[in-house]
């Protein structure tokens, strides 16, 4: 186990970390507005609105994102006439299989912080005269996020996780790299080399929220 | 001219009718203390005329202007401009947790009225955060601050935005008993400068000193009106006199 071997693997390997870390910022940065959306809609009087965040959150929740994934990027394009229009790359159409998947998860979350603010929050804004738009933005988004914050560091840790599940669509990633490298030099490192990755990205994240959750403690 | 008419409002929540028929008035600089026992439909008196229930049936009309007339409420444009004549304090204060004392105050007043600058939102905050007297609790998050403290700035919050009417729904009733004296002497200050109070309250002395008018409220009605006088020393009715009897001793 020499060095140069370590350098030659660790290489596209990194490259492959790129790919998890780009689809990882994608979907967070889409899936998160996406998800409190869908929170907003299954609380809407209107009952379309909820049925259709309620079955899209069902469906999303109640299905492996393996399937959703091969169901986007192999599925959809078989689809009589209208599949020509429904073909994705791969790095896209696993961008939209993860951010629906985690806006899901995410609109669950929403949920769960909406439900631990207490109900004189919002009369206070209305005899303050707020606007329902005003108490949304001002009073409540900024609690339900402190609610929040320690379920969405955990659904952030599983996405980076979920990241080699690009291997799926054979988007190179981490994880494709060390295994072939494992087949063909019949070396375990490369595998050891793998997990270091990603518990690097993990341990970043890590502080990353203990930092917002301290940003975020109102005590 | 009354500031506040409500007319035979009524009120259900599912079956139990909590305010049956209700009729009173409010003049400027009134004092009016409403008293009753638990379940007897004061707090949702109260609460219905800033509109946080809505009636089923009468009228409310605010400084002249109909805010539900015969059941019927009026746009809500219009509505939202009326209740912005009153300020209302909760018995749990309902500070904005996440948002220290001086956000607490300046918020609203920014968002209500975008042509004040930051200095002018700050320097009202300042003097009414003075006014009751917690000025150096500015930075302070209302975590930080003790139960008799946060209504204090409650009230501060309230008046931000100049109301001409004060609710008060048990201003003092989740606080320790040491904590309610601070809370009933700011509330007496604000009655010295004639602003027109409506106090919801358990405090009988509170009411009997500077209330200028009680209601004695019993199963969703007024049972009995007068003057702190009439209703503490001569109480004419048969419920009265028994709620006074439990409730003074």
């Amino acid at each position: 186990m020499d060095f140069s071997y370590l350098m030659k693997i660790a290489g596209p390997m990194l490259e492959g970390a790129v790919a998890s870390v780009g689809l990882f910022f994608i979907c967070i940065v889409i899936s998160l507005p996406l998800g409190f959306l869908f929170t907003l809609m299954a609380r809407s009087r209107f009952f379309p609105l909820r049925w259709i965040a309620n079955i899209f959150i069902y469906v999303m929740r109640g299905t492996p994102l393996l399937l959703q994934l091969l169901f986007i990027y192999f599925g959809l394009p078989v689809i009589p006439v209208i599949g020509q229009y429904l073909r994705f790359g791969r790095f896209m159409a696993a961008c939209i299989g993860f951010t629906l998947n985690y806006a899901a998860y995410f609109a669950e979350i929403f949920r769960g912080g909406l439900l631990s603010i207490d109900k004189g929050q919002y009369e206070a804004s209305q005899v303050l005269g707020l606007t329902r738009l005003q108490t949304t933005w001002h009073i409540i988004l900024p609690q339900m996020v402190r609610v929040a914050l320690p379920s969405l560091a955990n659904e952030a840790i599983t996405l980076v996780k979920d990241t080699s599940l690009l291997y799926a669509v054979s988007v190179p990633e981490i994880l494709h790299y060390a295994q072939t490298a494992v087949n063909r030099d019949l070396n375990i490192l490369p595998f050891v080399v793998a997990a270091a990755i990603y518990l690097i990205l993990n341990g970043i994240l890590t502080l990353a929220f203990k930092q917002l959750e301290k940003k975020f403690s109102y005590q | 001219m009354a500031l506040i008419q409500v007319e035979h409002v009524k009120k259900s929540f599912e079956k139990l009718q909590v305010l049956k028929d209700v009729s009173f008035s409010v003049n400027p600089g009134d004092v009016i203390a409403i008293i009753g026992s638990s379940g007897s439909g004061k707090s949702t008196l109260l609460r219905c005329l800033i509109h946080l229930e809505n009636v089923d049936g009468g009228s409310i009309t605010v400084g002249g202007k109909p805010m539900v007339e015969q059941g019927v409420y009026a746009p809500p444009a219009q509505i939202r401009q009326i209740t912005a004549q009153m300020g209302m304090v909760f018995q749990h204060f309902h500070l904005f947790p996440h948002l220290n004392v001086e956000k607490n105050l300046t918020l609203p007043l920014h968002l209500h009225d975008k042509s004040l600058s930051k200095a002018e939102c700050l320097q009202k905050c300042k003097e009414l955060l003075q006014k009751v007297g917690l000025l150096e609790k500015l930075d302070a998050l209302p975590a930080h601050l003790s139960g008799g403290q946060k209504q204090r700035v409650a009230i501060a919050r309230a008046l931000m935005l100049n109301p001409q009417i004060m609710l008060f729904d048990e201003p003092t009733s989740a606080l320790d008993p040491e904590l309610t004296a601070e809370v009933l002497f700011t509330m007496q200050q604000l009655a010295k400068e004639k602003m027109t109070m409506v106090v919801v309250t358990h405090e009988m002395e509170f009411a009997q000193r500077v209330a200028n008018r009680v209601l004695f409220m019993d199963g969703g009605e007024i049972v009995e009106e007068g003057t702190p006088q009439q209703i503490f020393e001569h109480p004419q009715q048969a419920r009265t006199q028994q709620f006074l009897r439990t409730a003074l001793h």
